[in-house]
C-alpha cells in the first residue's frame, strides 16, 4: 500500500457544554487543520466527516456543515461512525487516485442531544430493548464483571487502571478541564456511586462538545507539505456480530482481526508498538482492546496503564466526544511520534497504533498503524 | 390476471414494535454574534449585511462562515431597504371562513446589494398570480422599531420602472 501521510490536524478542546454553535466548532477545526499544515481550502479535494443524525437532531445533518467543514462545491461524504472510521474512507479516496488531499473531521455536541437514549436505539428493538435495562453503563458493566471473572483481576487493578487515565488526562493540554484530576487515586474511584457494579461513576468517561479534523495526503504530496509527516502503514477494521449475547465479552475479536490486518499491513508484529493510543469506553475495555491487540498476555494488560504506554493522553477518559473519539486517538499517537505530546510525551517513540470504535463494548474496532520518519 | 394483492397482513408473520424518539429532549446552539448586530440595526431601521473580504460575497441575512474562502466574514456593509423577488411559489391553503382555496405567495427576497437571499412575505392578500421574478419590492418596516425579525413585517411591491420603460419601447414600436 502507498503511505498515508498525515500532514495537519487540530482538535477543539472539549467542554462539557461548549460555548460555541456547530459550525463555529466544525470551523476551528477545520481551519485550524489547514492552518496547521501551511494548506488553503482549494488544496483540499474531498471532504469527510463522522457525524450522527441522531446526535445532531437533523436529518442528513452533514449537508448543514458544508461550508464550516470546508466542503463548498467539494467531493464530500459522510461516514455515521467513529471519526477514525471517516479517516479510513477519506485513506480510500485517496488510494483510488482521484483525490490528493482529504479533510477528515468528527464532530458532535453531547451537550444538545440525550446521548444515552440515542445510545438505546442502537439497541435491537425485538430482545434488547423493550427489556430497558440494556444500556452504555450496563453492558459496560456487563463486559468488566466478565473479563474480571474470566481472569481473576481485581475490582482495585481496574480502579488504579482508571486512575492512572485520570491522572494521565490532568497532563494532557486537550483534555476535558473536569477530566483532569492529577490527584485521582484508585481509592476514590472505588468510592464512587455504581452506575451498573461493577461499574463506578467514575469509570465512565465524561462527554464534552468538540470537534476534530486532521488532514491526509498521499506520499509525494504529504513530502512537500512537511518534512515530518506521520505516516499511516496499516490500518486493519473488523465487526462482530450485532447481538451482545453472542460475543465474548472478556476478549474483542473484532479487534484481534483489526489489529492482525493492521500489523500484517504495515509489517510489523506487537512487540514494536511503543505506544498505543485506543479507544475504550472505560479503563476495563482499553485494557481488553490492548490485550487483543496482542500487546499484553490476556488478563495481564493492566500492566501496560502502569507502564504508562497505553493511553499517556488519558484515552476516551479525558474527554469523550462522539464521532471525534477516534480522531483524537489518532492525534494523540501522531503527537507522540512527533514528539508533540509535552508533559505526556513517551520517550522513544517510533511506531504507535490508534484505534476507533462502535457500538457497545467496542462491537466494531478499527485501528491503524502509524509511524514517523522520512 | 388479477394483480398480486400488495397489503401487508398485519401480524401474520410479522409485528409491529413500539419506538421513540426523544426530540424533546435536542437542544440546538446557534452563535449570535451576527444575529444581534443585524437586529441592533433593525432598531434603527437599518438593513446590515455582512461582506467576506475574501471574495467581496455579501451576505444577509448576515452569515457566520463564508463556505467560499472559510473564513468567517467580519465586514458590515448598510444596504438600501429595496430588494426583489428571486424567486417565488404559492403554498395552497383552505379559507377557514369560506371553505375556497386560497394560494398564498411565498417568495425568497434577494436585498439590493446582497448575493444572498431570504424568505419573506409580501403583504397579506397580495395575489400570488402577480408575483414574477425580478418584482422589486420594499421593506416594510413595522410601526414601532424593537429590534426584533418582526421588525420587518414585509416586504411592499414598488412600482417596476423597468417594466415601465419596456411597456413604453414596445408601445412606440
Amino acid at each position: 500500500m502507498e503511505r498515508i501521510g498525515i500532514v495537519g490536524y487540530h482538535q477543539v478542546r472539549p467542554e462539557l457544554d461548549l460555548q460555541m454553535s456547530p459550525y463555529e466548532c466544525i470551523f476551528t477545526a477545520v481551519r485550524g487543520a489547514l492552518d496547521h499544515a501551511g494548506l488553503k481550502r482549494k488544496d483540499i479535494t474531498t471532504v469527510i466527516s463522522a457525524t450522527n443524525d441522531y446526535y445532531d437532531g437533523k436529518t442528513i445533518s452533514n449537508c448543514f456543515k458544508v461550508s464550516a467543514g470546508g466542503a463548498y462545491m467539494k467531493d464530500e461524504s459522510k461516514v455515521e461512525m467513529d471519526g477514525a472510521h471517516a479517516a479510513q474512507y477519506a485513506m480510500f479516496r485517496i488510494l483510488s487516485q482521484n483525490h490528493k488531499l482529504a479533510m477528515v473531521y468528527g464532530f458532535s455536541m453531547p451537550s444538545c442531544m440525550p446521548f444515552e437514549c440515542t445510545r438505546i436505539l442502537e439497541l435491537d428493538p425485538t430482545f434488547d430493548r423493550p427489556i430497558s435495562l440494556m444500556n452504555s453503563y450496563s453492558t459496560c458493566g456487563m463486559q468488566m464483571r466478565a473479563y474480571m471473572k474470566k481472569y481473576g483481576v481485581s475490582e482495585e487493578q481496574i480502579a488504579e487502571a482508571t486512575a492512572t487515565n485520570w491522572k494521565n488526562a490532568a497532563k494532557n493540554p486537550l483534555a476535558l478541564q473536569e477530566a483532569q484530576k492529577a490527584d485521582m487515586t484508585a481509592a476514590e474511584v472505588l468510592k464512587s456511586d455504581y452506575l451498573a457494579s461493577p461499574l463506578r461513576e467514575l469509570m465512565y468517561p465524561l462527554l464534552g462538545d468538540g470537534c476534530t479534523a486532521l488532514i491526509l495526503a498521499p506520499e509525494k504530496q504529504a513530502l512537500k507539505i512537511t518534512d515530518n509527516p506521520v505516516w499511516i502503514t496499516g490500518v486493519g477494521n473488523c465487526q462482530e456480530t450485532y447481538y451482545f449475547g453472542e460475543r465474548d465479552l472478556t476478549t474483542s475479536l473484532s479487534m484481534e482481526k483489526a489489529s492482525e490486518a493492521a500489523y500484517k499491513m504495515a509489517g510489523v508484529k506487537p512487540s514494536d508498538i511503543d505506544v498505543a493510543e485506543l479507544f475504550g469506553y472505560t479503563a476495563c475495555e482499553d485494557i481488553i482492546l490492548a490485550e487483543s491487540a496482542g500487546l499484553a498476555e490476556k488478563g495481564k494488560g493492566d500492566s501496560l496503564v502502569a507502564k504508562g504506554c497505553l493511553n499517556p493522553s488519558g484515552g476516551a477518559t479525558s474527554g469523550m466526544t462522539p464521532c471525534a473519539t477516534g480522531l483524537n486517538r489518532i492525534i494523540e499517537a501522531v503527537k507522540q511520534l512527533k514528539g508533540e505530546a509535552e508533559e505526556h510525551q513517551v520517550s522513544g517513540v517510533k511506531k504507535a497504533i490508534a484505534s476507533g470504535q462502535i457500538g457497545f463494548c467496542a462491537q466494531n474496532n478499527i485501528i491503524y498503524v502509524l509511524e514517523g520518519g522520512n | 390476471m388479477p394483480l398480486p394483492d400488495y397489503e401487508k397482513k398485519q401480524y401474520k408473520v410479522t409485528r409491529t414494535m413500539p419506538g421513540a424518539w426523544y426530540l424533546s429532549n435536542y437542544k440546538y446552539k446557534f452563535n449570535l454574534s451576527r444575529m444581534r448586530i443585524m437586529l441592533r440595526g433593525f432598531k434603527e431601521g437599518k438593513i446590515l449585511g455582512v461582506k467576506c473580504r475574501g471574495c467581496n460575497h455579501v451576505s444577509f441575512p448576515p452569515k457566520l462562515i463564508c463556505g467560499r474562502c472559510l473564513v468567517m466574514p467580519d465586514q458590515w456593509v448598510t444596504l438600501p431597504d429595496t430588494g426583489s423577488v428571486a424567486t417565488g411559489s404559492g403554498s395552497p391553503r383552505t379559507d377557514q371562513e369560506t371553505g375556497e382555496i386560497v394560494i398564498d405567495p411565498v417568495i425568497l427576497v434577494r436585498q439590493d446589494g446582497a448575493d444572498t437571499v431570504w424568505i419573506h412575505n409580501l403583504p397579506e392578500n397580495y395575489s400570488f398570480h402577480d408575483v414574477y421574478i425580478g418584482m422589486p419590492i420594499k421593506v416594510h418596516w413595522a410601526e414601532e422599531l424593537k429590534g426584533l425579525w418582526s421588525d420587518i413585517e414585509y416586504y411592499d411591491p414598488i412600482e417596476d420602472m423597468g417594466d415601465k420603460i419596456n411597456k413604453e419601447e414596445l408601445a412606440k414600436k
